[in-house]
């Protein structure tokens, strides 16, 4: 099953974009996400919500791509694919508490599961749908 | 007692990412098919995803070659084998980490930590051997039913 990226960028100050996700995230398509994150980014976007609602996997490769729409929203530079995890720690450490610049709308069970069981649950608050999420964005 | 496993169900992939969909559609079936619970196919999906993608990347390389899947019923168990001809490569060496509430540790340079955590926690079981021929099996058993690890 392929994964097809639905992207709408919302406007606004600060700029939001919503990147929904369709299908499978996994390791042929997850740079693939964090392109589309760049594309928003230099757009003017500098939060995102990622709409997780139709999102039916999601592998370790895909937790990479959310790490790194986390450092891209920020202006930072995404970490390298081949030594990424030192860097996703760094990033629990450095961003605890402070306010989070990409929401998670709506993830599945399993996903919702993997996130949790990795740890990543923490770097990301997760609203029950897309229209929280952005409201909680423009409200930032 | 040794149990014996059924007739094991194969699948069959090339080192191309652009497999690993049809793998997990294979471990999906094949769960669903040997009496395992949804909660079982959604953690051996995730578990096989992560292996084949490992010796994708980290056995094989750029280098062309087959991964064959087996799944199988060994007991009150859901057994799924990987075995592959690339370089030896033992996902279970990775060191346990202590602390799963907060973010990943990093293992080593290759971004493989958080993949074989996945494999790990989504299991009862996973064993690794070199092949005597050549290449790795690895070996994953989770029960047909009930969360593989409480919380």
């Amino acid at each position: 099953m392929a994964m097809t990226i639905d992207v709408e960028h919302l406007g606004g100050s600060p700029a939001v974009s919503v990147v929904a996700l369709d299908g499978e995230l996994d390791a042929s398509n997850y740079e693939k996400v964090i392109d589309i994150v760049r594309d928003a980014y230099t757009r003017g976007s500098r939060r995102l919500v990622l709409d997780l609602s139709k999102l039916s996997f999601m592998a370790s490769s895909g937790l990479f791509a959310l790490h790194s729409a986390l450092r891209i929203m920020r202006g930072e530079t995404p970490p390298d694919p081949e030594a990424g995890w030192g860097a996703l720690h760094e990033m629990g450490h450095d961003h605890e508490g402070t306010a989070a610049n990409v929401r998670l709308a709506a993830p599945q069970e399993a996903i919702a599961r993997v996130l949790d069981r990795t740890g990543m649950a923490g770097l990301f608050p997760v609203d029950a749908d897309r229209a929280s999420a952005i409201a909680a964005l423009q409200g930032s | 007692m040794t149990q014996q496993a059924s007739t094991p169900r194969r699948l069959t992939v090339d080192n191309d990412a652009n497999r690993l969909a049809d793998v997990r559609a294979f471990i999906r079936d094949s769960v669903a098919d040997l009496g395992g619970s949804k909660r079982a196919a959604d953690d051996l999906v995730q578990a096989v995803d992560e292996a084949t993608c490992n010796v994708m990347v980290h056995g094989y390389g750029g280098v062309p070659g087959e991964i064959e899947i087996e799944a199988a019923r060994l007991g009150n168990a859901i057994q799924i084998r990987l075995l592959d001809r690339s370089k030896p490569f033992d996902p279970t060496a990775a060191a346990a980490r202590a602390d799963t509430s907060r973010p990943p540790t990093p293992k080593r340079p290759g971004g493989m930590g958080v993949g074989i955590e996945l494999l790990r926690t989504m299991t009862d079981e996973v064993r690794h051997h070199v092949r005597p021929d050549g290449g790795n099996e690895l070996t994953l058993v989770r029960s047909i039913d009930g969360p593989a690890e409480e919380g």
